[in-house]
Parts: C-alpha cells; structure tokens; sequence
C-alpha cells in the first residue's frame, strides 16, 4: 500500500504548502500603505498617478482576486518586478537561489557526515570520551547561534590568523552550519543506536557468531536511517535562520540576503517571493524526506 | 559531572537576571550616550568594557541589553505556554473535531521557520519588541502543544485512566488526579527548552536589523553594530557575542537539570 | 542415566548485577540427544542462565570466576567474546522468546538465514541457497518464503525462521528461551511438535526453558527446577512430574494439575434471575489509519449473557475479540453497532453514557496490574480514588481501604507502599481490592491472572471464586488458557476472528466440544502428565 501512504503525504504536502502560501500573501498585505505608497514616498506621485498605478498594478482589487492574480502569474513564472531593482523578480530569485542551494546542501553533507560518525562511533565503542563529545556538540548547537560562531571564526581565522578572506568564502559558514546541524542530529541519534545495540534482533545477529561490523552494518545501521531521516527534516527547517544570518555576514548573495533587504527595503514583491520559494522549498524537501523514510521502512507498507 | 553543569548554569542564570534588573542602575554611563573622544576604545577603568565605533560605553549597553534580550525572550516563552499549552489543552478537552484543528494549525507553524515567521510579522507591523515576541510565541507555541498532547495521549491510553472512568471519574477527575502532575512536569521542563531558544531567535533577529529600535540595543544588534569594526575594536563585538554564548548555556544547562528532576522517564529534549 | 559424559557440563555458575547475585552457583548437565528442560518461573534467572551460555549476557551482568563450563568435554569460554563468536551457531545455537522482535525488520528472511549459513562457513552462494531451502523444508516452511520480510510472516513462522537461523550452523546444543510463550496455543503445540521432530532427526541436545510445566512435559527427558537463582530439584521428567520431592516443586506440579483436574464445581442452582448483562448483536470495528484505508471487525455480531450471580467465560486466543468485547460491556469503548443491557439498562437506548448507579456497579480488572495502578499513588490513594468519587467522607475512607486490603488477603501496612514495591500478585490483589470498592454487580476480569506467575495464577482464582460466592456478583472472565477459564466458569463462551463459535455449560464445552476449533484448542493443551514424558528415553 505504498500508494496510499504516498497519496495521504502528497495530499499533506498539498495543503501545508498552499496553506503557507496564503499565510504568507496575507502577512504581506495586512500592513496598512501597500506598493504604491511606497513608491509615491520614493518619488512624488500626485494621487490621480498613484490611483493609475493602482490599477495598472491590480491593487484596487480585492485581496482575494489578488491573491488569485498572483498564483496565476507565479505558476506561468511571472513573480512580479522588484520595487527597488525594476528587475523581474524571478530573475533575482533564480539567481540566489544556487548560493542558498551551496551552502545549505554542503552544510547538510558536513552535518551528517560527523553526527554519524561520532553517534556510530559512540554508540558502537561505548567510549565515554566520544559521548561526551555527542553531548558536547549538541550543546553547541543549542546555546551558540551561528552569527556568534562565525563572528569568532572570522576575527580567529579570517583577523588574526589570515588564513581566510573575510567575505564571499563558503569555507567557515558551510562548516560552522555543519557544526550546527551535526548538534540537532547528534543525540537523538547516539540514544537511537544505543537502544538498538540492545535489541532484540541484534541480539539474534550476535547469537548467529557475525562478526563485529557486519552486525553494525546490517543490523545497527538500518535503524539509524529513519531516525536521521525525521531529522533532516528538522534540520532544514532550522537551517533557515542559520543561512540567512551567515549570508549576511560572510556577505554571500542568496535567498536569505535577498529576503533579508527586501524587508529592509519594503521591496513586497521580492519579499513575497523569496518567502514563498523557501516556504516551498522546505515543504517539498520534508515531504520527500518523510516518503523515503516509508521506503525504506518495509513494515510501514502496511 | 551534572551536578557541575546544574550549579554552572543556576550560577549564570542568577547573575544576567541580576544585571538585567540592577544593571543599568550600576552602570557608570547612559547605553546611549556617546563619548566622542573615546571610539572604539579598548577596556580600562573608565569603560570596563571599552566603548563602540561611536563612543558609548559597551558595559552599559550590555547590562541595558540584558534587560531588553531577556524580556522579550520571557515575553515570548510565555506567550507560547499560552497558545501552545492552553490552547492545545482545551482543543484536547473539546474532543477529537476541535483537536484536529487545532493541531494542524500547529503543524502548519512548525513548518515554518521562527526566523521567517517573524520577518513576515516584522514586515506586517513594523519593527519592535511586540511583532518580534508575538511571533516568538507562534514560533514556539508548537513545543508546548505537542507536549500536552503527548502527555495527554500518554496518559489516557493509561489503564489506571480506564479505570477511573469505571469509578464514575469524569474529565475533570481525571485531570486533577492523573493528567495534571504529569502535565504540569513536562511543560516546565519545555519551558526550560524554549527559554534558551528565544534569546538564541531574538538575537539573530536583531543582529539581522529586524529586532527592536535601535534605541534600545539588544546583544544580537550590538554584534552587527560592531561588525564592520571587529578588526579595530574587537572587544566591542566580542562582550555581546560571549555574553550571549554564555548566558544561553547557562539557561539550557539549568533546563536540563530541571528535566532530569521533573521528567526523567523522557528522552533528550524537545517535542521536535 | 548413560555412562558416556554429558554433552554439555555446568558447574558452579553465579552471575552478579548491579543488585546483587541472580543466579547462584548453578550445576546441570545435558546429556547427548536428550533435552533438558530448565523450569522456573520469573525471576528464578533461567534466561540468565541460558544466555550466559552463548555469551550473550547484558553488559551489566557479569559471570563470577569460578565456573566451569564444558561442551562435549571442552573448556567453553563464555565470558572470552571473541572466542565465544566462534562457538556461536555452529556448536551452540539459541531460538529467543519473542520471533517478531528477533528479526532484523528490514532484511528479508532469506537474507537472514543466509547470514547465518555463511557465518557457519559455507563459502559459495549456490551452496548457500541450497542449504537455504533446505533449511526451509525443515522447519516446515515453502522455500518461497525466503523473499519476504518478517512482518508478513505469522507468528509460528517467524518461530520456525529463527529455528532455521539457529540450525544452520548445524549445533550440536539448542538452547531454546521460552519459544512458545509468545505464541498462541494452537501454534505453540505445532512449534513444539516441529522441535522434537528436528532434535529427534539431528540427534541434538536441547536446553530449553520454560515457564511452562507442560511444556516441558511433551519435550523434556530431564528436568531443574531454578527458584530464585538456584536449582531446586533435578532428575528425570518422569519422576519429578510423578513425586516431586522439594516443596517449591510440589507447589507447581500441583498447580498446574488443579487447574487441568476439573471444572468449576456446579455449586448453585440454575439461575432464575434476569441475566446480570446481556449482550445483543454487538459488533466493533476499529476504523482503518489514514484516509484511504479499510476498517477492521474486532467484534462480529456477538450475542451471550452473563447470569446473575454466575461466571461466563470467553476464551479465544490472540486477535479473538474478546478483550474488545469486554471493553464494550465495562463501558469503556463504544461499539459500532448493538446492545449491552447492563442490570435492566440498555446502554445503547442512552447513547453508551451510564447512569451514575449503573457506572460504578459493573467494573472491570486489566491484565497488567502495573499499568492499572497509577505508579505516584500509595496503595490508600489508589483505593481512595473509588470511594471519593462515590462520596465517601475522608475519614472513613481508610477504614474501608483496610477492610478492602484484609478481604483481598493483604495486610494494612501495604496501604502506605507504592506499586512498583509490591509484587505482581499483589498488585492484582490491590486491583481487585478498587473494584470491589465500588460494590459491583458485574466484575469484567480480562486476563487478570495471564501475567502472574502459575502458583500465583491459582492463588488470585481462588481469591476471585470466594469472592464471587460472598458478594454474589456476576462475572464476565476473559482468558486464552483453556484450563484457566474453565476451571472458574460456570459457562465458556469460545471466540473466534471476532465471532462466538461455541457456547454452552463449562463442562459441555471442555468436555465434548461440538466445533473444530475449540477441539483443536482442547487438544493444544499440555499436560504435565508423566505419561506424556519422554523420561524413558525415547527419542520419538
């Protein structure tokens, strides 16, 4: 019954993410002064030019049929034009999103790639050094917001060692944000192991005379899978603030930049679509996480 | 081991709730005030912490930032206790219709980011503590609501619970004996959680600009502020960093001894 | 006994935890091509013991210096792990207690079984195949099987797959914890019967622990008797099962037969009186997850009657419906469709909301007392609970909470202790103690005494039948022991897939059964009979 379950999560997907993006059209519009007052601020426009343009524009409308005229023009490709820029705003958004994309996919790599080494390792070793490590990295994780780590790394090793420049690196916030995501991963996933190490059926492994790694290969390993898996979802999710805020100091052109200076700016258009294209973005990707999740799982078939 | 970390944390949370409330009274300068002749000047015994790019004194504006950070994070914990937990509990009481509701609303929340919630608070009303704290809340209401359910669905499923339904208990009864004092365990020990997490998303709000007025600085806007001069005046930008680093770990080591102590059957952490 | 030395020598094992000694000094031996059944029940360190011969101790536990342990006159190290990797599956093999939790959910049954044969030493994958289906054909399982995962194997397959596994190092010891106490009857005396057939065709010696002395009856050739960490009794099954010489002995031996010997004894007249609660065309259906999948029928349109003052009992085995059913008639869960008429009241004719008199007098008592007892609460708490909700003034609460306790053969200085510092029959005592409180008419057990341990099981049915003849209420008893049921039930009610498929007096129904499948119940019952034994020897 693969299908079905498929079918329930595309059915929650759905919904989440439309729902999102109505949330997020009515955030933009409940600020009283839309686009054009904006405009009328930056440029004297009399108020028979600003009701030309709300026409033009589609803003005497009503909200809905805005909202309508929006989706309409989004799904075509069509997200509007940048108040600030004059650029289209598909174009601005196509263009940072392969720098979000770097450093938040190298970041993932990084992460998961030391949660399961230390949490396999600790989990397997029972070395108390390497637990404490896994508490430790967790700690990290919850108590250093990633602008303070990379503050730190830049006055260590951009100022004072000169190891790296100091802006447009991906170097320090891809491995800072590694760090990060390792933490949010890390002990679920060493707690997850450990309780597996004594279960029933790697019991049953060891009984049959298997040697060591085999038994953590085929027998451990497989039930990290589901519990990193619900967890990456998470991640991303908090892999948001964590992009966005290194984006801005190391000074690297993406989606959080981007949305960053659109509220400064007041730019709705970009600012709605950036939002939506992250929003999206992690609906999709927590989606597509929960179905391999149910791949893997043969029992969740039925 | 933890009884080190408990007695670390308890220790810093005393003393940046202390600063917070007596601080900016001790302090020697104004947060605001500027002192033309000193710009990014290193520590001494004038300017216990040395002063910024435009001269005020970095003591005094991390003592005053303290008292703003921890307010707004206060503020926004406890706004998430309320939609979370009181909401989630009485959807709970209502009965399966307004529960489903209520929680996919919750799902919905959590799908989204605290840090993108609150830009499109911001860019809806404006900058400030308010829109900052109120999507604080939002952001945050899902810890506690999860939590009551989980409790909520914990114990019922309890035959003890079954039980007391056969001795003419009601839902009342049934709160007051058995759900409560579980219930009241786990959403301290989420409070524990949330608390270090709402400084952590406050200061990256503000350090992205977005926070409250410039006015009335906070730890995230004192490191942006201090940013562009980190090479010149690496003290102005360090005090705010370490005093954040800090104090979030002395709150989440505190929440974790007070989960050990109220929930110990419980796993590591959140409702996440 | 045989003059060659025993296939397998312990001497002087101890093992130690963190709270003290749990298995002390223990001596056995297992002769070649005999099975040693290990009898005790829980808490006696059994499975510790058997675990501790494959080396598959808990980290916290540690075999103490001293011991001997020789397989086929070896030294075998079972405290050296790398050593003992050697020795496992291919000199000693082990078959677990709970199959669904013993496999590996993600790798299917092939791959597993493959693991073991190739862990025993066959190189080539032909040759592993080969042996595979063998394997397969031994236990009584389609070659098929070996591409499908464990969850869609029943029960007794998954049971016959882990002995698969644990033959295909061909050992020449079995050690088997307790393999059938997961099962349903019906699969567990096929399970059995498969053991012997294998030990008997492989010549192999098996240690097989139970809890069960019927059990062990059909299998073993000899017999220990463990209690608390020590053997009590050892010998051939034959003579232990005949005259068991210690006491600790005798008091399983005699429970088990009580309960086989004979039926409740038809003690009061036939019942005149309206039927305490009636149960009319009820049907449950458990609605299917998500929103695309089909609803489950628990319950298929069962109708019976509990009689006044008398015991009905339903008997049916894992997936029956009976414990939904006994939900439904103590009002804790809602049928889809049907009656129960409780004491005059048809509870659907109210929207299945008891009127406050009819709520408290039908209660009912749960399989796991631990789970039953709100661990904060002290025993006078738990007992208050009751007596608070019908009004009853504080300070005569504890009054009544010490004449409850006394009834139920406990004393007051257990009102102050919590549960988790009293025993499981205890606990059960505390448990029916609550209900009684509440005066009922009508007492639903659902496998009250399925988690106790035998001489306990006897004890608690002892207390609930004079109990019944005091206060005189109705009883609805709800079991998979046939013997159990039938030993406290006026009448038996048998369940099936939801459905009655027979009922009649108690001893019609155990006597000459009518259906085919409560004949095939009756006839998967063990007997600690000592004719039924192997103690002379055969291997048949």
């Amino acid at each position: 019954m693969r299908a079905v379950h498929a079918a329930n999560r595309l059915a929650v997907m759905i919904t989440q993410g439309a729902a999102l993006v109505v949330l997020i059209f009515v955030l933009n519009r409940v600020v009283p002064g839309d686009t054009v007052d904006v405009l009328a601020l930056q440029g004297d426009l009399t108020p028979a030019q600003q009701a030309e343009m709300r026409r033009e524009l589609g803003l005497d409308r009503s909200s809905a049929a805005q909202f309508i005229d929006w989706s309409a023009r989004a799904l075509a490709g069509d997200l509007g034009q940048s108040l600030r820029f004059g650029r289209p705003v598909a174009d601005m958004v196509a263009q940072a999103i392969p720098t979000t994309l770097a450093l938040a996919a190298g970041s993932f790599i990084v992460g998961l790639a030391l949660a399961l080494g230390l949490a396999i390792g600790a989990a397997m070793t029972g070395s108390r050094a390497l637990a404490a490590c896994v508490d430790a990295v967790n700690l990290w994780s919850i108590a250093i917001p990633t602008f303070c780590a990379g503050v730190v790394g830049i006055l260590l090793f951009s100022i004072w060692l000169g190891w790296l420049p100091v802006i447009g690196s991906f170097v320090l916030p891809v491995l800072i944000l590694g760090i990060d995501n390792a933490g949010q991963i890390v002990k679920p996933l060493h707690e997850e192991l450990r309780e597996a190490s004594a279960a029933a059926h790697v019991r049953t492994a060891r009984a049959k005379g298997l040697p060591p790694w085999r038994i953590a290969v085929f027998h451990l390993l497989p039930t990290a899978a589901p519990v990193t898996l619900a967890l990456s979802g998470l991640v991303l999710t908090s892999l948001v603030a964590g992009t966005l805020t290194l984006e801005v100091l190391f000074g690297l052109p993406g989606l959080g930049s981007l949305t960053l200076n659109a509220v400064r700016g007041r730019d709705y258009p970009v600012l709605q679509a950036a939002a939506v294209v992250i929003a999206l973005g992690l609906v999709l990707i927590n989606g597509l996480a929960d179905l391999l999740n149910r791949l893997i799982d043969p029992r969740l078939e039925q | 081991m933890r009884r080190w970390g408990t007695l670390l944390g308890a220790a810093i949370t005393i003393v940046a709730v202390l600063l917070a409330l007596v601080g900016p009274a001790i302090a020697p300068f104004d947060p605001l005030e500027q002192d033309l002749l000193a710009l990014n000047g290193p520590p001494g015994p004038a300017h216990w912490l040395g002063t910024d790019h435009i001269g005020r004194d970095v003591f005094a504006r991390l003592v005053s930032g303290a008292r703003t950070t921890l307010a707004i994070a206060v503020a926004g914990t406890m706004g998430a206790f309320l939609v979370g937990a009181v909401l989630g509990s009485i959807a709970l009481a209502l009965g399966r219709i307004p529960e489903r509701i209520v929680f996919a609303g919750i799902d919905l929340v959590r799908a989204m980011p605290a840090v993108l919630l609150a830009l499109l608070m911001i860019a809806a009303m404006g900058a400030g503590a308010v829109p900052v704290a109120i999507a604080l809340a939002l952001s945050f209401a899902p810890f506690f609501a999860l939590t009551a359910r989980a409790v909520y669905q914990r114990e019922t499923a309890q035959p003890y619970v079954a039980a007391a339904r056969t001795f003419g208990g009601g839902k009342l009864h049934i709160l007051r004996l058995h759900l409560a004092p579980n219930l009241a365990g786990a959403l301290v020990t989420q409070a524990g959680i949330v608390l270090p997490r709402c400084i952590v998303t406050e200061s990256v709000l503000s350090f992205l600009g977005l926070g409250s007025s410039p006015d009335s600085p906070t730890w995230g806007r004192m490191v942006s502020d201090a940013s562009p001069f980190m090479e010149a005046a690496p003290h102005a930008i360090l005090a705010p960093v370490l005093a954040l680093v800090l104090v979030t770990l002395g709150f989440v080591l505190l929440g974790d001894a007070l989960r050990l102590r109220l929930d110990p059957l419980r796993r590591s952490g959140s409702a996440r | 006994m045989t003059s060659t030395p025993p296939l397998l020598r312990v001497e002087r094992l101890s093992i130690t935890g963190p709270s003290g000694r749990l298995v002390d000094n223990v001596s056995l031996c297992v002769g070649h091509g005999r099975t040693l059944a290990l009898i005790g029940e829980s808490g006696s360190g059994k499975s510790l013991t058997a675990l501790s011969l494959m080396g598959l101790l808990p980290p916290a536990l540690s075999v103490e210096p001293g011991a001997r342990v020789a397989l086929e006159a070896q030294a075998l190290p079972i405290t050296d792990e790398r050593a003992m990797r050697a020795v496992r599956g291919r000199r000693i093999a082990m078959v677990f207690q709970d199959p669904m939790a013993c496999l590996n959910p993600y790798l299917t049954i092939g791959f597993q079984i493959d693991e073991a044969l190739m862990a025993a030493g066959e190189r080539t994958r032909d040759r592993r195949r080969e042996r595979r289906d063998a394997l397969l054909g031994d236990v009584e399982l389609s070659p098929a099987l070996a591409r499908r995962y464990p969850h869609e194997l029943s029960g007794g397959q998954q049971q016959r797959v882990m002995t698969a596994i644990a033959l295909a190092g061909e050992p020449k010891l079995l050690v088997a914890d307790e393999p059938t106490s997961a099962l349903d009857a019906t699969i567990a005396a096929e399970v059995i019967g498969l053991l012997r057939r294998l030990q008997a065709e492989r010549r192999m010696a098996m240690l097989f622990i139970t809890h069960d002395l019927g059990v062990a009856s059909a299998l073993a050739h000899d017999i220990a008797v463990m209690k608390s960490g020590a053997i009590v009794e050892h010998g051939a099954a034959a003579t232990i099962l005949a005259h068991p010489a210690q006491p600790y002995t005798q008091r399983l031996v005699s429970a088990r037969q009580a309960l086989a010997r004979g039926a409740r004894h038809a003690g009061h007249a036939e019942g005149e009186d309206a039927p305490a609660a009636t149960v009319s065309n009820l049907t449950v259906d458990y609605p299917g997850r998500g929103w695309f999948d089909r609803p489950v029928r628990a319950v298929d349109a069962v109708s019976l009657s509990v009689p006044a003052g008398r015991t009905l009992g339903i008997v049916g085995e894992s997936g029956s419906g009976k414990s939904t059913l006994a939900g439904v008639v103590a009002g804790l869960r809602r049928p889809s469709s049907g009656d129960v008429q409780l004491l005059g009241t048809s509870l659907a004719a109210t929207g299945w909301r008891f009127p406050p008199a009819t709520r408290r007098a039908c209660q009912i008592i749960f399989q796991n007392p631990a789970g039953a007892l709100n661990p904060r609460l002290t025993v006078a708490s738990l007992l208050a609970e009751p007596l608070g909700l019908a009004g009853l003034p504080r300070r005569e609460r504890r009054e009544r909470a010490v004449a409850a306790v006394e009834e139920v053969g406990l004393k007051p200085a257990h009102l102050d202790r919590y549960p988790h510092e009293l025993s499981g029959g205890q606990r059960q005592r505390v448990c029916i103690a609550r209900a009684l409180l509440s005066q009922p008419r009508v007492l639903v057990c659902d496998e009250v005494v399925s988690a106790l341990d035998m001489t306990v099981q006897v004890d608690v049915l002892t207390l609930l039948r004079d109990l019944q003849e005091r206060r005189r209420f109705a009883m609805l008893f709800i079991g998979h022991d046939l013997d159990v049921v039938g030993w406290i039930s006026d009448e038996v009610a048998v369940m099936h897939k939801g459905a009655v498929v027979e009922i009649g007096p108690a001893k019609q129904v155990l006597g000459a059964p009518t259906h085919p499948y409560t004949r095939r119940l009756l006839a998967s019952r063990t007997h600690p009979s000592p004719s039924d034994s192997r103690a002379d020897g055969s291997t048949a």
